[in-house]
């Protein structure tokens, strides 16, 4: 045998690896391996393909009943458009659609209420067991403690108004908005012509931001810039509102309605206004004599020489109006600031503020409002229609501990905070899936859910008293009974005595306080409102980081009173209120804020409301004050006195 | 069979005019960019440096200089401003970016929009680093769409891979859907067609106005050349001087953007040069 050279082995050696890489080479291995690693950096989702096409559609969740057009790829729904302007949650309504926590179907609870632990049944036994519930409380003459509370006067909220009241019940309630809480103060909510109008006086109402109908009032306010309309806002913070408009009243938190009782006193005794209605009389005499211009100007904060001088601008503008409501989307309930505003209308004579009612909603109830009835209400059974009164009301928690006890059903697509307190849930579709007479449905259910138009019918139908409440089965035909608005013919007519207390009420308030120095009021974020945008991830996407950033819920102070407690940005604080604290709170020093004031976010700190909307930042209303209004029933929590710490 | 040779000149020159004094701070901008864009979708899209978007609704104040109640707020949507550029002689106009890109992955088109190709992107984020504005973003992590979202993307644009960068590109495509329906109806001039992009075509008080700014009749033009115009820290505009402003030009180079932002407000002036005393 050949003895190996060392030069032979060396040779053989590089041959044999060689020959192995050569072989891996082409095998191919490589090359699979480089298409791993591009698809493991590079791998990309490719949407569907599909024809093109636009769809119409009408919303009928929303009360301003947006008109969109969505761009649609084959059946996907993938952008809305809309020529006409839309408001938040209808912009939205692709993220609502298509958000992978709809639910899908009927759920029953499985756990204690608040656990969130569900299990699927089907329709047919959901609508059995709720019927047969509703069935035996009617039977033992106890119809009356069926209750509902609506998320807004769409016309499913009508509807369930409609059912409620045929089985029996007088508690139906409606999640307060500007319409239900003018309604019950002055017996009608008020439409504003906004386009003849000519001086725009405006008492914290975020007019751009939201108030009201969002879509229509960026039309207004598009106008009013064309035509040079004078806007003037009394506001405690550099809103847009404030800072778009002509004139800022800067004025001590929660003190818009002393502004206008000293303006409406000063027109009275100073300029000789007058209005007309029964009531007037005593009114007048209350605010001349309890609220007198020195004292305005020192709850204010607004010299007397200012107060006259917009009293005197607005009594002189050729048509002057107005406004009240404060928030963009959450609504102050003070009946007596509703009232007072309204005053200054009628003493100016305005043509453009008329008092209206809606023929299928009527906000007259059991109680004079949502948080009355959570305070001194007592129900067996509560249908929630879309509506989060758990985490919108200041008196949620109390809330909670009455659903424990009840039998509670909720008809919403998405899981929110009071959803989670249900018996029995109801997915409802979002208005892309519902089907209206001018267009079809833009997308198909989702999954098991049906119109909440329809699980209203249905659940009429299986209720032998209310068999007859609705004389059609199809969602499509109810808008056949859509109500109709027309002008209520109300006066200058509220109860005044009802709300002479409140007047004692404010001056307790105003009048200094040692132990809660400061004053905490909301503000809200664009897209986020009051906390329905939180579950959608574009609304996360457009906050400002000086409002919420990475798990933060910042609160806007001003620098002064930031020096006089020490506080430095971005620091921990804890807010105190008679009702309660709040921690996780951080500092955000600003001086668009007045002094001695806490202005927080409101949208932030759901339970449950998605993993999207969860869990980020806390909850205001927790702490804010509780006390109800007589006259709105409504909890007026815009101000509240704390201390931070 | 000759073929018809159609020779087509652009004319066109894409750009912006904001008015920030009608702009109420709605966010519709916002929503629309995100939803025809294909933002991704993370579980907290309000932790800022990972955040992903081309629009973004700045929240400003002069409460640094101003004390309350002489505060003012404003929003200010701020995308890719689409830079221009100026010839200096030794540097032809390019947009900052576009100069820095080894990858060739984003260009400055002949209608003036400064693209943007995420899928030639190689990560380098030199752009991201010329940027003047901060208009670029990085995909710091995968694009996720979680679940059923995946349903409301759009085909027209595609979705980008991790370790890109991506930007507001005038919402171009819709630009080429224009084209393509308009050259299915036989009209083959691209001068002859007009798009909106998103933010615009959503904006419920008109203050975003879209438009070609080599035509002097449009409306976008005459925005751009009222007196209320600024540009965002473009400062070669601060220069009244046409002798000094000439030389200035030859010598450096200076952003130029194509979106003009309006107002008569000083100090909002001021802050979008980062300056005082105008």
């Amino acid at each position: 045998m050949k003895k190996i050279e060392r030069k032979d082995f060396l040779k053989l050696g590089g041959g044999a690896v060689l020959g192995g890489l050569s072989g891996w080479v082409f095998s191919g291995a490589p090359f699979l391996g480089f298409q791993w690693l591009a698809e493991w950096t590079q791998d990309q989702y490719v949407p569907v393909k599909g024809f093109e096409k636009y769809a119409q559609a009408v919303s009928d969740s929303c009360p301003a009943g947006c008109k969109v057009s969505v761009r649609m790829i084959g059946e996907r729904a993938v952008k809305i458009e809309s020529k006409e302007g839309v408001c938040p949650s209808c912009q939205n309504a692709l993220q609502l659609t298509y958000h992978p926590e709809r639910i899908s179907t009927p759920l029953k609870r499985k756990g204690d209420k608040g656990d969130g632990k569900f299990v699927p049944v089907s329709w047919d036994e959901a609508i059995k067991e709720i019927s047969a519930k509703m069935n035996s409380l009617i039977a033992e003459g106890k119809a009356n403690s069926i209750a509902a509370i609506n998320k807004n006067e769409s016309l499913n909220g009508q509807m369930m108004e409609k059912l409620i009241r045929s089985a029996g019940s007088n508690n139906v309630y409606y999640e307060p908005s500007l319409k239900s809480l003018t309604s019950s103060a002055l017996g009608g909510y008020i439409k504003y012509d906004f386009k003849n109008t000519d001086y725009v006086l405006s008492f914290g109402a975020k007019l751009v931001e939201g108030w009201d109908s969002s879509s229509d009032m960026q039309k207004v306010f598009t106008d009013w810039k064309a035509k040079g309309t004078k806007i003037v806002q009394a506001d405690t913070v550099c809103s847009m509102t404030a800072s778009l408009a002509a004139e800022w009243v800067p004025v001590k938190p929660g003190t818009e309605a002393v502004l206008a009782f000293g303006i409406a006193n000063y027109l009275i005794t100073g300029k000789r206004l007058n209005s007309s209605g029964e009531e007037f009389g005593k009114w007048s005499q209350l605010i001349i004599n309890k609220f007198p211009l020195a004292k305005v100007a020192s709850y204010t904060g607004v010299s007397e020489d200012r107060i006259k001088k917009i009293g005197d601008d607005f009594s002189k503008a050729k048509n002057p109006v107005a406004v009240a409501g404060k928030g963009a989307y959450g609504v102050s309930a003070s009946s007596a600031e509703i009232i007072a505003v309204y005053c200054l209308n009628t003493l100016v004579k305005s043509s453009s503020a008329t008092l209206m009612k809606n023929s299928a909603v009527s906000y007259t109830s059991e109680f004079a409002g949502l948080d009355s009835f959570i305070k001194s209400g007592n129900f067996s059974m509560l249908f929630l229609n879309n509506s989060d009164p758990v985490y919108k009301s200041v008196l949620g928690e109390d809330l909670k501990k009455k659903m424990e006890k009840a039998f509670v059903v909720s008809i919403n697509p998405i899981m929110n905070d009071s959803a989670n307190y249900a018996d029995i849930i109801l997915p409802s579709l979002s208005f892309l899936e519902t089907a209206t007479p001018e267009n079809q449905a833009v997308v198909v259910n989702f999954k098991e859910s049906k119109d909440a138009k329809e699980i209203i019918i249905a659940l009429s139908k299986a209720v032998d008293k209310t068999k007859n409440t609705f004389a059609f089965s199809n969602g499509i035909d109810s808008f056949k009974i859509s109500g109709k608005e027309s002008a209520s013919g109300a006066r200058f007519s509220f109860n005044v005595d009802k709300i002479k207390s409140e007047f004692d009420a404010l001056d307790k308030k105003f009048a200094g306080n040692a132990e809660y120095p400061l004053f905490m009021i909301p503000v809200e974020a664009p897209l986020v409102g009051d906390g329905d945008g939180l579950a959608f991830p574009y609304v996360l996407k457009s906050i400002d980081p000086t409002v919420f950033y990475r798990e933060k819920l910042l609160v806007q102070i001003n620098r002064e009173t930031g020096k006089k407690y020490g506080l430095s940005e971005d620091e921990s604080i804890v807010i105190k209120s008679e009702r309660g604290k709040l921690s996780k709170v951080y500092v955000h020093l600003t001086d668009t804020v007045a002094p001695d004031t806490v202005a927080i976010p409101l949208g932030f700190g759901h339970e449950s409301y998605t993993v999207y909307g969860s869990e980020k930042g806390v909850n205001p209303k927790k702490i804010m004050a509780a006390d109800v209004d007589p006259l709105t029933g409504t909890a007026d929590w815009w101000s509240t006195r704390v201390k931070i710490s | 069979m000759e073929e018809k040779k159609i020779e087509v000149k652009m004319k066109r020159k894409w750009g912006m005019a904001v008015d920030l004094d009608k702009c109420t701070g709605c966010g519709k901008c916002s929503v629309a960019c995100n939803q025809e864009n294909n933002m991704p979708i993370f579980e907290d899209d309000s932790d800022v440096p990972k955040r992903v978007a081309f629009l973004e609704l700045m929240k400003v104040t002069n409460d640094r200089d101003a004390k309350f109640p002489d505060v003012k707020t404003a929003y200010l949507p701020k995308m890719c401003q689409q830079c221009e550029g100026n010839d200096s002689g030794k540097h032809k106009a390019e947009p900052p970016c576009v100069s820095v890109c080894p990858a060739v992955a984003t260009d400055v088109g002949d209608d003036g929009v400064v693209s943007q190709v995420w899928s030639r992107c190689i990560g380098c984020r030199y752009c991201q680093t010329a940027c003047p504005y901060e208009a670029r973003a990085f995909n710091w992590w995968k694009p996720e769409y979680d679940g059923s979202f995946k349903k409301s993307l759009n085909t027209d644009v595609s979705v980008a891979s991790r370790g890109t960068i991506v930007k507001c590109t005038f919402c171009s495509h819709i630009w080429k859907r224009e084209r393509d329906k308009a050259a299915a109806k036989g009209i083959l001039d691209i001068n002859e067609v007009f798009y909106t992009p998103a933010c615009v075509g959503t904006c419920p008080t008109g203050a975003m106005v879209f438009g070609d700014l080599n035509d002097p009749n449009s409306e976008v033009s005459k925005l751009a050349n009222s007196d209320r115009a600024m540009r965002l820290t473009n400062v070669i505009d601060d220069v009244k001087d046409a002798e000094k402003k000439k030389a200035l030009l030859n010598k450096k180079q200076f952003p130029n953007p194509k979106v003009y932002y309006l107002t008569s407000q000083s100090w909002l002036r001021d802050m979008m040069r980062f300056k005082k005393n105008s």
